[in-house]
């Protein structure tokens, strides 16, 4: 029997026993991220010849975070929620050849881990940061987020949210990142495509998924892919957005000096007139 | 024609795959599994055009499309 064709970077079996069938719910949009990523990585790997052990992913705690260290073949790290950034930060000082990619739901990056996340845009590391969003805390029971949206009821508002719901992308792109995207689980191939784009870019890349809970919104994984389809509208850069719908596509690709790149300037100033420490 | 291959242990049923297939290929079963989810299968794989997009689309890594050429190799 033919497997499906992502499997090849997968852990299919482990000491304890099979690792598959994921640990998601049935139609989970996390699944579909993972295999977007995945796609995109297979296509470095063969059109760019970049090495499989220079990937690293790196997750924090919720849905999202179940994603990496249980199934990849990939150097992985399931680490602190919030702290994913600082730690993939740790990981790419260490080692600047690494393709480092954080996969964070919307609760790590919007709200616990929403300090590491501004200055990590703010001083471009080399990074990708894969947001998956749901619009709710799905591994604590379907809690409010700082992504829900107004007027969307969950397990903690009952009757319809009244905050306003953050925009990650736009505090994304004022906090300096160059690479900021955005693209929903129904749209697989542009997303392919974007995370292509993101990996390859010399700096921090954003790209947000909008992604379905159909366990805690209640409705099928088709419903909830149509009414992503149908509410979100492509936009390009400089361009408006629609009235009524959330502006989707790559809002920005920008060149601005890596960090580490700027720091090794500075390193290399001084290691020509380096003199010998007298002990 | 192409052949579908779908692994009842990692499928949970979710029919995204029936929904997304450009040229309705696929239908849903009319028994549930053991497991209680009602699995995808096979309506017309003369329809299928080996695009992919059911592959591309599944999250449950459970889906895969055989097409003509690698059936031959």
């Amino acid at each position: 029997m033919k497997k499906h064709p992502m499997l090849k970077y997968m852990k299919e079996t482990g000491p304890q026993g099979d690792r598959m069938p994921m640990i998601m719910c049935p139609g989970c949009g996390s699944g579909q991220v993972l295999n977007a990523i995945l796609h995109a990585v297979d296509r470095l790997i063969q059109e760019d010849g970049a090495r499989k052990e220079n990937f690293v992913f790196i997750t924090g705690v919720g849905c999202s975070a179940r994603l990496t260290s249980h199934y990849l073949n990939f150097d992985s790290g399931w680490t602190i929620h919030g702290r994913t950034l600082a730690i993939a930060t740790g990981a790419l000082l260490a080692n600047p050849e690494l393709r480092i990619i954080v996969i964070t739901g919307d609760g790590d990056t919007g709200a616990i881990g929403g300090n590491h996340f501004i200055h990590v845009c703010r001083r471009n590391l080399d990074l990708t940061i894969v947001c998956i969003n749901n619009g709710l805390y799905g591994m604590t029971g379907g809690q409010v987020a700082p992504t829900t949206e107004t007027g969307i009821s969950t397990t903690t508002t009952p009757y319809g949210n009244t905050e306003e719901s953050f925009d990650l992308c736009r505090l994304a792109e004022a906090a300096g990142a160059p690479f900021v995207a955005r693209w929903t689980t129904a749209h697989p191939h542009q997303t392919i495509r974007t995370l292509t784009k993101g990996i390859r870019k010399k700096g921090t890349a954003f790209i947000e998924i909008l992604s379905q809970c159909p366990v805690h919104k209640k409705q099928s994984p088709v419903q909830m892919l149509k009414a992503l389809k149908q509410g979100t509208a492509r936009v390009k850069p400089g361009e408006p957005p629609v009235e009524g719908k959330i502006p989707i596509g790559e809002f920005c690709n920008l060149d601005k000096p890596e960090w580490i790149q700027s720091y090794q300037k500075v390193l290399d100033q001084f290691s020509n007139h380096r003199t010998p420490v007298e002990v | 024609m192409n052949r579908l291959h779908i692994n009842p242990k990692y499928c949970k049923g979710c029919l995204i795959c029936v929904d997304v297939c450009p040229k309705k290929a696929l239908k849903p079963a009319e028994k549930i599994n053991a497991k209680g989810y009602i699995l995808p299968e096979e309506d017309d794989m003369s329809r299928c055009t080996g695009c992919g997009l059911c592959e591309v689309m599944c999250p449950d890594f459970a889906i895969a499309i055989e097409t003509e050429d690698q059936q031959e190799r």
